[in-house]
């Protein structure tokens, strides 16, 4: 796959520190590990809520890319701070067709960029779900979560749909453009 | 100019739009177009109205949906009370908010069923994910591919799915799920409190009926031909967690082939009239590699067999079950692709080697 971990990586090899985490978050059942397992292109159609955290690693030439999915389960959001630290890039997942938990998730994001240990990371948003009837477009999505006021960092919202995959391509050249960004700081 | 974007209706809003960067200024229709990256062909969803699966805010109604009518989307149900709620075909996600007093059943869902912030409810459910959020008091018969979750939720009760109606079978299908990969009896609590427990099991005798009725003879439903009995139940019983009373397991695995579902239905058939218990049950993809660690013996014919597809692998309790399943599979199955366990003493062995190789195959 062209967006696959692969060939991320390659894509990064400009990136002169060697290790790269990516951080994936967002409410419980927005398709985080659904995206996970497209990003490693494996099979999606039996996947179970994420009890802990899923992580994918790859390497390749010297060069190694870790992308950590954690759960996110309301109970279990305190524990997303200890993922924070050495984070190169948030991938920040929302299901666009559940509109009943439109505020809960801009809520999160907020409390997210809030975080000192994440200030300056790099955030794509991708407004996931697209293929479903209900699914807000990204633009009214941005429009809720006010994303235009974000100053601090570089940002992106992306439609997609990890289930079909489409979409998360583009997602994942923006993000690999902005890492080599911040690393280059 | 952004103003008039929002206003196009949602039929001729193109899919996929990546917002204006940053640093883009510019606010014109033209220029937010110039930022479609690539227009997606013409959803299956462009042309239907939302409204049409969606329920909301209905009291005392015997509602839901005919086969054909949602076809794979995405159906919501929200703000119900007092409903008798009948979704007859398979969906892609179904979300269920601020009910309460409903008896809701489920055609099968691709993906997750979502019960948030509902109360007293009763229901019959298939899916991929099982997911609960500040619910109270529920009883569900579930067939779900993975470990159901709760979170905040108490009162929580689950029996095996058992349901019939004439397309279900191709529900399942359609829907991607096997009726043989059912995880109904093992459920995973966020927020378990220590002495007490959030979830139990229903009573093993429950009758389907007094819980989720069968639609009132007026409604639209009254030509859905349905069943609540066991033995005609789309997905096998299995006793899943529930103690059993023998020591003594046996593995029965049919290979693929033409008439799997048709030879596993056979075998429950066979050994339940005989008084033993189905466990448990499971489809799964198999590779060269697994099949040495999970059957150990015989392993060279079995390695071509699971080229051809996914396995169906039962696992049957009692005493005496594996001298009677060794002579059905003589009798019954002379000739099919299959495995049964050797003896006794070996048989949980095998038990253990296949579910758990299933379990990891299935988990991340």
């Amino acid at each position: 796959r062209l967006y696959g971990l692969l060939s991320i990586l390659r894509k990064l090899k400009s990136a002169p520190d060697r290790e790269v985490r990516i951080l994936l978050l967002g409410l419980d059942n927005g398709g985080k590990t659904t995206l996970l397992k497209q990003l490693a292109s494996e099979d999606i159609s039996h996947i179970t809520p994420t009890q802990g955290f899923n992580i994918k690693s790859v390497q390749s030439q010297g060069f190694k890319l870790n992308v950590w999915d954690i759960g996110g389960q309301r109970k279990i959001r305190p524990y997303w701070r200890n993922y924070f630290e050495n984070t190169d890039v948030l991938i920040y997942v929302i299901d666009s067709a559940d509109r009943k938990r439109f505020e809960e998730t801009g809520q999160e994001l907020a409390e997210l960029l809030d975080e000192e240990k994440l200030s300056g990371v790099p955030v794509l948003i991708f407004a996931n779900k697209q293929d479903l009837l209900t699914a807000a477009p990204a633009s009214e999505i941005a429009e809720g979560l006010n994303l235009h006021t974000i100053r601090d960092r570089m940002w992106q919202i992306q439609s997609c749909s990890a289930l079909t995959g489409e979409g998360v391509q583009d997602g994942m050249t923006w993000v690999c453009k902005n890492i080599t960004a911040k690393k280059k700081q | 100019m952004l103003h008039a974007f929002r206003n196009v209706k949602k039929t001729h809003f193109l899919p996929y739009i990546i917002a204006s960067p940053v640093s883009c200024r510019k606010r014109t229709l033209l220029c937010l177009k110039s930022h479609i990256v690539r227009i997606v062909s013409v959803n299956s969803k462009m042309n239907v109205d939302p409204k049409d699966f969606m329920l909301t805010g209905l009291k005392n109604e015997t509602v839901g949906r005919l086969p054909g009518k949602l076809n794979g989307q995405q159906f919501v149900i929200q703000d119900c009370e007092n409903c008798n709620i009948y979704v007859f075909d398979h969906s892609a996600t179904i979300t269920i908010d601020d009910c309460v007093n409903c008896r809701i059943m489920l055609g099968p869902v691709k993906g997750s069923v979502f019960f948030r912030d509902c109360k007293d409810i009763k229901c019959v459910v298939a899916c991929q994910q099982f997911r609960t959020r500040d619910c109270k008091k529920m009883d569900v018969f579930l067939c779900c591919a993975t470990q159901p979750i709760i979170e905040s939720s108490t009162g929580m009760k689950f029996g095996c799915y058992q349901y019939y109606y004439p397309d279900l079978a191709f529900h399942f299908k359609d829907a991607g799920l096997s009726i043989f990969n059912n995880n109904w009896s093992n459920i995973h609590d966020f927020t378990p409190v220590s002495g007490e427990t959030n979830w139990s099991l229903l009573p093993e005798d429950s009758v389907v009926l007094e819980y989720m009725p069968l639609p009132d003879p007026e409604s639209e439903f009254k030509s859905v031909r349905i069943s609540t009995e066991a033995n005609r139940s789309i997905v096998p019983l299995t006793k899943g967690g529930r103690r059993t009373e023998s020591d003594e397991s046996c593995l029965f695995v049919f290979f693929a082939g033409d008439y799997t579902t048709a030879n596993a239905r056979k075998l429950i058939d066979e050994t339940t009239t005989k008084g033993f218990v189905l466990i448990q049950t499971k489809e799964v993809s198999m590779r060269p590699e697994d099949v040495n660690r999970v059957f150990q013996n015989n392993a060279e014919s079995l390695t071509e067999w699971i080229t051809k597809g996914p396995v169906v692998a039962l696992e049957l309790n009692g005493d005496g079950v594996v001298e009677a399943c060794r002579s059905i599979a003589n009798e019954v199955f002379n000739g099919t692709k299959l495995f049964v366990s050797e003896s006794k003493n070996t048989s949980s062995r095998d038990v253990d080697n296949f579910f758990n190789f299933a379990d990891m195959q299935m988990g991340l």
